[in-house]
């Protein structure tokens, strides 16, 4: 094996491709080789230099991770905190709002008309007197669940 | 400790909003000495055979006691009135009632009528009846039938 064909197979090695034979045939050839040795012994520590390196820099921003968690949650909690008032503030922003509509409700009511259905309590009238210029007047009494009607005739239209 | 029911908490002042505006409601809405006149025109004729529902209560009475047909409610006010104060009230065809209350005692109400066409005093009249007592007007004719004023002091 010459060394071309060994450091390809170092390569194949590293990257855990190399059958046992191949591995054999390399490694006595590494055995007289010592340049092809030594790039054999780089290669394979490249792997855990490299893992070491990844945790050494993560290590690193451990903080800066640490400190954005921390401002997530407190978003999180900042958040959930106006929605808990906002909802405290719906439950309560209708009572101003019933008050007003009372109030208007009161204030600008038709006085002077009034739609509710007639129900009176009481047909018992005492008419002291009764007077026409124009027409002749007859006073009715049907009994005492029914009104007292006063009737006007004018010139013998009705 | 058992945690109070939060609708509970929410429901208390909600509930005493309500019984609030039911004190209002049940609130005399009028002071004794003034009175409130309600007056409804109603034509009655031969025209259909409705009858209008506004009428309430009365609308059998009416029905038992004339020989018309249908009873519609043309117009309706209702005017609160001091002791001497007069309120002039509308009437279709041109014709208006003038409602004076006057002195009475205790629940009764005396009311000063007076229906006029113009320069015509079709009728003067004075009244005493119950709080919430009613008396009724009619004649003058409208259209095909007559007018029938429901007059009522509570």
């Amino acid at each position: 094996m010459d060394c071309r064909t060994a450091l390809g197979k170092i390569v194949a090695k590293a990257d855990g491709l190399l059958t046992r034979q191949d591995e054999a045939e390399l490694a006595d050839h590494l055995a007289g080789c010592p340049a092809c040795a030594a790039e054999d012994a780089a290669i394979a520590a490249t792997g855990p230099a490299l893992r070491a390196l990844t945790g050494i820099r993560a290590m690193g921003k451990g903080a800066a991770l640490d400190a954005m968690g921390t401002r997530v949650r407190a978003g999180i909690g900042e958040v959930r905190e106006t929605r808990r008032r906002s909802s405290r503030l719906a439950r309560w922003v209708w009572i101003p709002a019933a008050v007003a509509l009372a109030v208007s409700a009161l204030l600008f009511y038709p006085a002077g008309t009034d739609r509710s259905p007639f129900h009176p309590s009481s047909f018992d009238v005492a008419v002291e007197d009764v007077e026409s210029d124009a027409a002749t007047v007859a006073l009715v009494d049907k009994g005492e669940d029914l009104p007292r009607v006063i009737w006007i005739i004018e010139d013998a239209k009705t | 400790m058992p945690k109070p029911d939060p609708r509970g908490r929410a429901g208390a002042p909600a509930l005493s909003f309500f019984l609030l505006l039911l004190l209002l409601a049940a609130a005399p809405s009028q002071a004794a000495d003034s009175v409130t006149v309600d007056v409804g025109a109603v034509y009655a004729s031969n025209e259909g055979t409705s009858i209008d529902p506004a009428l309430g209560t009365i609308r059998g009475k009416l029905r038992s006691m004339f020989n018309y047909t249908s009873y519609r409610m043309l117009d309706r006010k209702r005017r609160s009135l001091s002791v001497g104060e007069t309120g002039e009230f509308e009437l279709p065809d041109r014709r208006s009632m003038r409602a004076t209350p006057l002195p009475a005692r205790g629940e009764k109400v005396r009311l000063s009528i007076q229906i006029s066409e113009g320069p015509r005093n079709l009728l003067t009249t004075t009244l005493g009846l119950r709080r919430g007592g009613m008396v009724l007007v009619g004649g003058p004719p409208h259209q095909s039938g007559v007018l029938i004023l429901i007059i009522s002091a509570e």
